[in-house]
């Protein structure tokens, strides 16, 4: 009797799940069946597309590497240590995912902007950030680098700090219990993390398409062509993004099955 | 050789000492007294993982207070072994050496020195989590060795391996003991103290009572 009731609970949440996987997987699918492969393949050859798809790809990991060199610090400094105020930094580095991301970009556009500080200084070299890669990579990682420091601070949580006990009582100072135990034990989580960064960053629009329209990273190339020619035009674009996407994350897990299998 | 004066450690409603103790040279003393009474946390300031509050630590004449841990002359073996899982055995005993940047020759000849002594020679590429408990215990054995301490402190060593395993272990114990090395053993079992220990001192929280082997 009891196992009869368990196993209908369990039918009644698998048709419920179901329902939900459909709402993900379908409009995703839908749209790869909807573009015809002739299309999709003048597409890809399209320079603009091409330069646009490479230029966003290289600044998201260019973006991702640079900023993982103060944010993994700041993850381990988070796991690791109890100071006042910790809550609200904790807090802090949420905002970026809970805030619109059009106001995310016009956040960064008035710290960036000619009338701001920082850009009215710049404005005094002549130089300009509004409208350049730089731009774009700071949007990129203001919506996206919770996703690295989350996964990093909750991979330095995990590794348990008797091993770094243990490394300093055979000798090892600060830096070395970082660089040979906890880094090398959190790996797997600051790989995902940034994996997720740049994903994420990469995806982004509402942020990036405030701070710089030109130079176009594909997101804002998919909106471009959906406004000036319509859904058959952006479609392709879509689809070939998407998968690219969808690649990075098999290929993540990939990664991470291997890893585990390993450990 | 370890001198600890007056020492008291708080920590939350737990409170240890004013503890005085006194360790000669190449001294093996059993470290005894009931469950949460202070032994391990003992261990863990005269390492220099924790500051006392008030008192003293000397090791070889000098007071361990403002030297990190890293500098002092104590090695540490956990109950848990603490062995690293991201490295080898190899990579594991080398640790200590690696870290101070001795040289690559120097490194392998200890590592291979040491290894046939601890009889752990055909482990030295595997990793902790493929070794059974006596293997883990002789492997941080010989990792915690390996610098020459010159004092060594045991953490319930043998607590978490079976009757045969803990028979193999003492005599381990028994070869360390030949070196000059001052060890901290704690332990409840007293097949482990007639065995091991030169003398047993017994911990009470505030106070400390000592009595020959």
């Amino acid at each position: 009797m009891k196992s009869s009731n368990y196993s209908k609970t369990h039918l009644v949440f698998t048709l419920l799940g179901s329902l939900v996987l459909l709402f993900l997987i379908a409009p995703v699918v839908g749209m790869f069946l909807s573009v015809k492969a002739p299309f999709l393949f003048d597409t890809l050859k399209d320079p603009e597309v091409k330069s646009s798809m490479i230029f966003t790809l290289c600044i998201s990991a260019l973006t991702t590497l640079i900023l993982a060199i103060p944010s993994i610090p700041l993850a381990y400094i988070l796991a690791r240590k109890r100071f006042p105020g910790k809550g609200i930094i904790e807090a802090l580095i949420d905002i970026p995912v809970v805030i619109p991301h059009s106001a995310a970009g016009i956040a960064i556009l008035g710290v960036i902007s000619r009338d701001s500080f920082i850009g009215t200084q710049l404005a005094s070299f002549g130089l300009n950030l509004v409208g350049t890669s730089f731009a774009i990579g700071a949007a990129m990682a203001f919506v996206s680098l919770p996703f690295l420091i989350n996964a990093a601070r909750d991979g330095f949580a995990a590794t348990p700090e008797r091993l770094e006990d243990a490394a300093r009582t055979l000798g090892a100072d600060n830096f070395k219990v970082f660089t040979k135990i906890s880094l090398p034990l959190a790996r797997r989580s600051i790989i995902t993390g940034m994996v997720m960064m740049f994903a994420r960053g990469m995806s982004e629009f509402g942020a990036v398409v405030i701070v710089a329209y030109y130079p176009m990273i594909t997101p804002v190339m998919i909106f471009d062509r959906f406004n000036s020619y319509g859904l058959s035009y952006a479609r392709p674009i879509a689809v070939i993004f998407t998968a690219v996407t969808l690649l990075i994350f098999v290929l993540l897990r990939i990664y991470q099955k291997r890893d585990a299998r390993n450990k | 050789m370890l001198e600890i004066n007056n020492l008291q450690y708080k920590i939350g409603t737990f409170s240890l000492g004013p503890l005085s103790l006194s360790f000669k040279r190449g001294e093996y003393v059993a470290l005894t007294g009931p469950s949460g009474c202070g032994k391990s946390l003992l261990l863990e300031l005269i390492c220099g993982m924790r500051r006392p509050a008030n008192g003293e630590i000397i090791i070889d004449g000098k007071e361990i207070k403002g030297r990190k841990t890293k500098d002092l002359p104590v090695s540490m073996l956990f109950q848990d072994y603490a062995l690293f899982p991201n490295m080898t055995v190899l990579k594991n005993i080398s640790f200590p050496l690696e870290v101070c940047s001795r040289k690559r020759d120097v490194i392998h000849e200890s590592v291979v020195k040491i290894a046939k002594e601890f009889s752990i020679e055909g482990l030295l590429n595997r990793y902790p989590n493929s070794l059974s408990g006596g293997e883990k215990q002789r492997v941080a054995l010989a990792r915690a060795i390996i610098r020459d301490p010159l004092i060594l402190l045991l953490d319930e060593p043998l607590s978490a391996l079976d009757s045969d395993l803990r028979e193999e272990a003492i005599e381990v114990l028994i070869k360390i003991k030949s070196r000059d090395i001052t060890i901290i053993h704690v332990t409840h079992d007293r097949n482990e103290i007639v065995r091991l220990a030169d003398r047993e001192v017994s911990l009470r929280g505030s106070s400390s009572h000592n009595s020959e082997i």
